[in-house]
């Protein structure tokens, strides 16, 4: 029962405005250097930026390490925090959908941290682990694990009860409709707290390299800062973008294959 | 009538409703309710509106317990562990991540059939209601009726002492419930399972049933019990046919 894939062309106005958009945005903002505008202490211009991109390729110089150090750093933090997440904070919710005791014992604590602005740990996470990669791995953990405990959680109790109860009648055990019926109905909510969580984890490892690092693109961003290089801090900035665009780009591609097994 | 179906009163006792009765707080929905079926009896049970049917098969079913009274099967407590009690629900029940054949081969994984008598079968009841063709597919590549049909398969693969089915083509038209009713009926008869028919539609439950339970309005009582004693194929304009379809009609009236 295939479906004929029907091809629409898109106007040549909608596939040129893209590009326009942003031709027209990085032309502003080198004019406005470049003109003076905006000074060059407060603001570097694009060719600047990719000057120095280019430069810091090679150059560990002044910040310590070469770009590609830096955007190896973040990844590996961003990365070992959010599958950490994954590991701890799906399963956690998953429990908490279905099992009263797991929602009764974990539900409490859950809600008192969740609140907390993962930055907010990053005092304490300074004393227990230093500034080292041990310390950003559990604040980026922590940021990381609120979606995916929520959305599991929800992804169970979504779960059509018409099916639970068909089980039931089938003698089904708890043990027996969590596994075979809760989780499976649940995993699209969970593929949806995959990209939720990377994008949290992205954005806290930033805060957290901002405070407490010596190495990474948000450290990068803060020497900008110290050494008063406009360019350089747009530089971190730029790659932190592209960057966290790219891990997207790679989740959504991995969750539309999984999930074409699962078809819903 | 068919020569091989023996006449229900002749046939050993297979469930045994006793004083079911159940009620929410003050509000009494099962009013001391009392019946037996035989075994392979194919029972009918309607009534009026909102005369507590959905309540009265999760009651059957023991999806929710009762306030007095009990049901035994094979003279024993039911016990949707122990016996095999399927439940074929007014909507759609199939899990939209397994195919047609893992839908259908649910109730039997749960009942902890073995791997060779799980296939053999789920061969044999694919094959009976003509899901063969369509067991690869998912769910939501087939028709909601084949939807039901999967769910009707999956209840009576498990050979089910009980069999409880709530309006299971309330949602269908007209033709097409004929068609699944006759499928219904030449199931039963080739698996020879013990069903308890709920619907709301009299003619359909004199079309099927070799018996029928008028229900009462609330609090619930059995209030008559009509015989069915017809040939199959049952026609829908036999004489005897409309006539038994007007006795019922008169019983359930409440306007």
């Amino acid at each position: 029962m295939a479906y004929e894939q029907v091809k629409v062309e898109t106007p040549l106005v909608l596939r040129i405005l893209p590009v326009a958009s942003i031709l027209l945005f990085f032309g502003v903002w080198q004019a406005v250097v470049e003109l003076k505008i905006v000074p060059n202490t407060m603001l570097g211009s694009p060719t600047q930026v990719m000057a120095l991109f280019w430069e810091k390729l090679f150059e560990a110089n002044p910040d310590g390490a070469v770009l590609t150090t830096h955007a190896y750093i973040s990844i590996i933090e961003a990365f070992t925090g959010f599958f950490l997440s994954l590991i701890v904070g799906v399963p956690l919710g998953l429990l908490m959908g279905w099992f009263a005791l797991a929602e009764g014992l974990a539900r409490p604590i859950f809600e008192l941290i969740r609140p907390i602005p993962p930055v907010a740990w990053i005092p304490l996470t300074i004393f227990w682990f230093g500034i080292g990669i041990p310390g950003k791995v559990f604040i980026i953990w922590l940021s990381g694990i609120v979606p995916c405990v929520i959305n599991s959680y929800v992804g169970v109790r979504m779960t059509s009860p018409t099916l639970i109860q068909m089980a039931r009648t089938y003698g089904a055990t708890d043990w027996d409709i969590f596994k075979k019926i809760c989780i499976p109905s649940a995993l699209p909510m969970v593929f949806g707290a995959m990209t939720i969580s990377q994008a949290y984890c992205w954005t806290t490892l930033v805060g957290a390299e901002y405070l407490a690092a010596d190495q990474g693109l948000g450290y990068l961003i803060t020497m900008g800062r110290r050494l008063a290089m406009p360019t350089m801090v747009l530089l971190g900035m730029i790659c932190v973008g592209l960057t966290g665009v790219a891990i997207g780009i790679i989740i959504e591609r991995i969750e539309k294959r999984l999930l074409a097994g699962i078809r819903r | 009538m068919n020569a091989t179906v023996e006449a229900a009163e002749n046939r050993r006792v297979k469930i045994e409703v006793k004083d079911l009765t159940k009620s929410f707080g003050n509000l009494l929905v099962l009013d001391d309710i009392s019946f037996n079926v035989a075994q392979g009896e194919f029972l009918s049970i309607v009534g009026p509106t909102g005369c507590g049917k959905t309540t009265f098969l999760n009651a059957l079913s023991k999806l929710i317990p009762t306030t007095k009274g009990n049901i035994f099967i094979d003279g024993e407590e039911a016990n949707p562990k122990k016996h095999n009690i399927s439940f074929v629900f007014q909507e759609p029940t199939c899990m939209p991540w397994r195919t047609v054949r893992d839908n259908v081969a649910y109730g039997m994984e749960v009942k902890g059939f073995s791997k060779a008598r799980l296939e053999e079968r789920l061969r044999y009841i694919l094959d009976l209601v003509g899901l063969t063709t369509t067991a690869d597919l998912y769910p939501n590549q087939v028709s909601s009726s084949m939807e039901q049909r999967i769910a009707v398969a999956r209840a009576f693969a498990v050979d089910p002492d009980l069999l409880l089915m709530d309006e299971p083509y309330g949602q269908l038209d007209v033709k097409l419930r004929y068609y699944l009713e006759d499928e219904l009926v030449s199931l039963w008869k080739a698996l020879k399972s013990t069903v308890i028919f709920v619907t709301h539609n009299i003619e359909e439950a004199v079309y099927v049933a070799e018996r029928i339970l008028v229900l009462s309005n609330k609090p619930t009582k059995i209030k008559a019990e009509v015989k069915v004693d017809l040939p199959r194929p049952r026609s829908l304009i036999d004489p005897k046919f409309v006539e038994i379809r007007k006795q019922v009609t008169e019983l359930i009236r409440w306007w």
